[in-house]
């Protein structure tokens, strides 16, 4: 941890000598090792390893040519972007000297910190905004020309080979980017500040896990060039052991996310546990807290078994071991298990942070204290410990294990009871409360329509019966759009504006959040109910054409799409407008009470001259006036 | 107005086009972009009375050293492939005949039901002239099954399979000098886009084989376009 303040520096990049290793490794040496690495390790596979695979240990030659160049290039990134500095002295006996440390912290650095493998926690929660943006645009552009093929009458407008290979793309993309959108940017920036602590418990590690995901993006791009990911999100065996070589570049994609997902949480839980302020008690810990540290808990025990999931799958692929092969004593089954224990508590990974962080608003913006605070953890306790408990509600029709579809169903549908707790303590606060009306606050009101029917049609197709007749449906589609679109994302776009001013110095333009709000919300809401139309008359889902009675149904969610799009376009554009050219943002301008508000802007290197104490709850506004 | 929103309106405007650029550059980057048009042929006595007549005539090949992957075989050269192309237009409301010389080996289908000839005029297929229903599933090297919704009322599903050259008269190099020849007829409905496939499974893969040219366009499936006369 960088801690140490007052100690002399040196002025890195000042001396006449020659630059140290540590100083000239950026993200542009990391791409440029990186492409190199790739090139070499493609080289020498194709080498090496033998024409014929007939008696070999391998099986495919194609997808060990392309497996092999794609961890090339994973660990020439990560080389290239200075993460293996810090290992390799430990393998020598040493470690960083304090101008080192300093400069890894981005001291003095100005922008090119954010580009570097910087360490300081502000400076990985914006590379997270940034990155997590990125994602959303290449997740939501690839969303258009789905909603475009659709749009056209029939469908049948891309390639039915294209399309299946963008609605996986897509799938996955917006996944991961739904994961990383509040604990990355906010967590990361936020949390350790709004805790009182000056930096992560492990500040190379939080390094790591935002440069991992950067590694992992390319070899997800690239495999549109090797044939698409034609399998969607879930990449079930054996479809995926049988799909062309772009299969590979999402199987990297996850080993990598999933490695940063672990390291990102075994940090976050441990940063909360082991370093709030003097007096933070559990009581007097801000909610928002709760949902980061749940979120990423969460994520510790699952995504394990979804980095496993796709290094057998890979290996079913590459080198003839039959994990998800029945003729080799494996099991489809298998595959499913393992996605699918991930699949599901990854949902709520996504949804507890976002409701957790409208909760952490709700009393800033009704003045009133958060209603029911143990309810609130009550909430979301529960929901992550059930949530590990109801996998197999997505494999009721596979086959697998029939006798237990009612367990399942029974601990799914007892998941709607901390959830509406959740409900219950965000009403309960609004209830009463002096609403000033912001973005955010209408954001709360959004989040309770959108997961109500987020959440009811999901009690729905968690009934065994109904989900037999609906499951492949568009109506599973819109389900899980309205949870994590419209439940998570409202609540990570609320976050955006709502610590927009610690995070960049500057007020989010007030008329730009309104305007992309109401374009999101109300294109969100047409174009997903008229995707619960189409699908309750029969449309299945992932199919590039359709009938002609499915015709007008797709046409509203396609105009309501271009809605969302232009909301988010706006959204963006008020990003850049704002963060260049905003208001100055004072210290606190929402006049709420967590330690967050309570350093100037922009944030002090190690955040606090003093370490504060706490002395009371987060949410002190006194009672409303009835 | 004030020049935030404009400029947001440029944002959209911006997006919307890079988005509407990259659809029409998707959708017109096909696997293959060629097409064989049926070629007329008369008239024909049908269950459905006298139609306009057109054939086409395609080939199955144990590898991608002919048809339309060029004289190299192109990137996957050992794949197996349907020539001269895998895109093909057929006029609406007509009788179709299909001729197929047919190059490769072949093994047990995985499903018998794509043994039996469907779709086609009285369910028959001739092969090498004999007429026949259905054939030995043990012994399929492909088959040609067009399928998939239409944007028009009619469907269309017509499948037939393609018996296997016996080991025994395969070339050592080369394709053989007597290929199983397979004709049928059809009748197509209203006009739509359907696709064609194989169903035997001649892929990569190490579950079932559908991987490689069985799931990517060019190869074991294509496009089967029904169009108005």
């Amino acid at each position: 941890m960088t801690t140490v303040l007052d100690h002399p520096t040196s002025a890195p990049g000042n001396s006449a000598m020659k630059r140290p290793l540590i100083e000239r490794l950026n993200v542009f040496t990391a791409f440029g090792l990186g492409i190199i690495s790739a090139i070499v390790f493609w080289y020498l596979a194709r080498t090496f390893l033998p024409e014929n695979t007939e008696g070999s240990f391998i099986k495919t030659r194609l997808d060990a040519v392309t497996i092999i160049a794609m961890l090339g290039w994973f660990f020439g990134f990560m080389t290239g972007i200075g993460a293996l500095i810090g290992p390799f002295r430990w393998l020598l006996g040493k470690d960083l000297d304090h101008d080192e440390s300093m400069f890894y912290a981005g001291k003095d650095q100005g922008i090119k910190r954010y580009f570097r493998y910087t360490t300081d926690h502000k400076v990985v929660g914006i590379q997270y905004l940034v990155i997590t943006i990125i994602i959303f645009f290449v997740g939501g552009t690839l969303a258009m020309l789905i909603r475009m093929n659709l749009g056209h009458a029939g469908g049948g407008w891309l390639q039915p080979q294209t399309y299946n290979a963008i609605v996986g793309t897509h799938g996955i993309v917006m996944i991961v980017g739904t994961i990383i959108m509040i604990t990355g940017p906010f967590g990361n920036f936020i949390m350790p500040i709004m805790i009182g602590a000056r930096d992560m418990a492990f500040p190379r590690l939080n390094a790591l896990s935002f440069w991992l995901i950067v590694a992992a993006i390319p070899p997800m791009l690239s495999s549109f060039f090797f044939g698409g990911i034609s399998t969607g999100w879930s990449a079930y065996a054996p479809l995926a052991s049988q799909a062309p070589p772009g299969m590979d570049g999402y199987i990297m994609f996850i080993v990598i996310f999933a490695i940063s997902t672990m390291v990102a949480g075994a940090n976050i839980t441990t940063t909360v546990v082991k370093m709030r302020a003097k007096g933070m008690t559990w009581n007097r810990t801000p909610i928002f807290i709760y949902g980061v540290v749940a979120s990423v808990a969460l994520a510790l025990p699952v995504f394990p078994l979804f980095f496993l999931s796709q290094v057998m799958s890979a290996m079913d692929r590459a080198v003839g071991s039959t994990f998800y092969d029945v003729r080799g004593g494996g099991s489809g089954w298998l595959y499913e298990n393992l996605f699918w224990i991930m699949g599901h508590p990854e949902v709520y990974v996504i949804l507890i942070p976002a409701v957790a962080a409208l909760m952490e608003m709700a009393p800033v913006f009704t003045r009133r204290p958060l209603f029911s605070f143990n309810t609130a953890i009550m909430g979301i306790a529960g929901i992550s410990g059930l949530s590990i408990l109801v996998w197999a509600h997505h494999m009721y029709v596979t086959g697998w294990a029939p006798l237990l579809n009612g367990p399942f169903m029974l601990t799914t549908e007892l998941i709607s009871i901390p959830t509406g707790m959740l409900f219950l303590v965000l009403i309960g606060t609004l209830w009463r409360g002096r609403l000033w009306m912001t973005m955010p606050t209408a954001s709360i009101y959004a989040l309770l329509w959108n997961f109500m029917i987020g959440g009811i049609t999901g009690i729905y197709l968690s009934d065994v019966p109904v989900d037999g007749a609906l499951h492949g449906s568009m109506f599973v589609t819109a389900h899980f759009h309205y949870t994590l679109m419209g439940a998570g994302l409202t609540g990570a776009l609320a976050s955006l504006v709502f610590w927009f001013p610690k995070m960049t110095g500057r007020m989010f333009d007030r008329r730009l959040s309104w305007i992309a709000f109401w374009l999101v919300q109300i294109g969100f809401n047409v174009a997903f109910i008229g995707m619960f139309l189409v699908g309750l008359a029969g449309q299945p889902r992932r199919v590039d054409a359709y009938a002609a009675l499915f015709n007008q149904g797709n046409s509203v969610t396609t105009m309501a799409a271009y809605s969302i799009m232009a909301g988010m376009l706006v959204l963006l554009y008020g990003v850049i407008s704002s963060w260049t050219n905003g208001a100055i943002a004072p210290m606190n301008p929402w006049f709420a009470k967590t330690l967050d508000w309570t350093v100037p802007n922009p944030v002090p290197l190690e955040n606090f001259e003093v370490l504060p104490v706490v002395t009371s709850d987060p949410y002190g506004y006194g009672k409303a006036q009835s | 107005m004030n020049k935030r929103l404009v400029a947001a309106l440029g944002t959209v405007v911006l997006g919307g086009a890079v988005i509407a650029g990259l659809g029409t550059y998707v959708a017109s980057a096909k696997n293959d972009s060629r097409v064989l048009a049926a070629t007329p042929a008369g008239t024909m006595e049908t269950p459905q009375g006298k139609l306009p007549h057109y054939t086409l005539e395609m080939a199955a090949y144990p590898d991608s050293m002919a048809g339309s992957h060029g004289k190299d075989g192109g990137v996957h050269a050992d794949w197996v492939t349907y020539g001269p192309v895998t895109n093909f237009q057929v006029p609406a409301h007509s009788a179709i005949t299909i001729t197929i010389k047919q190059y490769d080996s072949g093994a047990r289908l995985n499903n018998d039901f794509f043994a039996t000839v469907h779709g086609t005029i009285d369910g028959t297929a001739t092969i090498n002239g004999v007429a026949v229903k259905s054939v030995d599933p043990e012994a399929v090297g492909h088959t040609f099954t067009v399928h998939g919704l239409a944007d028009a009322k009619s469907s269309l599903f017509v499948s037939v399979p393609l018996p296997a050259v016996p080991d025994e008269k395969l070339p050592p190099t080369g394709y053989t000098t007597n290929p199983t020849t397979v004709t049928f007829t059809f009748i197509t409905g209203d006009a739509g886009d359907y696709v064609w496939n194989c169903e035997y499974p001649c892929g990569d893969g190490t579950t079932a084989r559908f991987g490689g040219p069985m799931s990517t366009q060019g190869y074991m499936a294509g496009n089967f376009h029904v169009v108005n006369a």
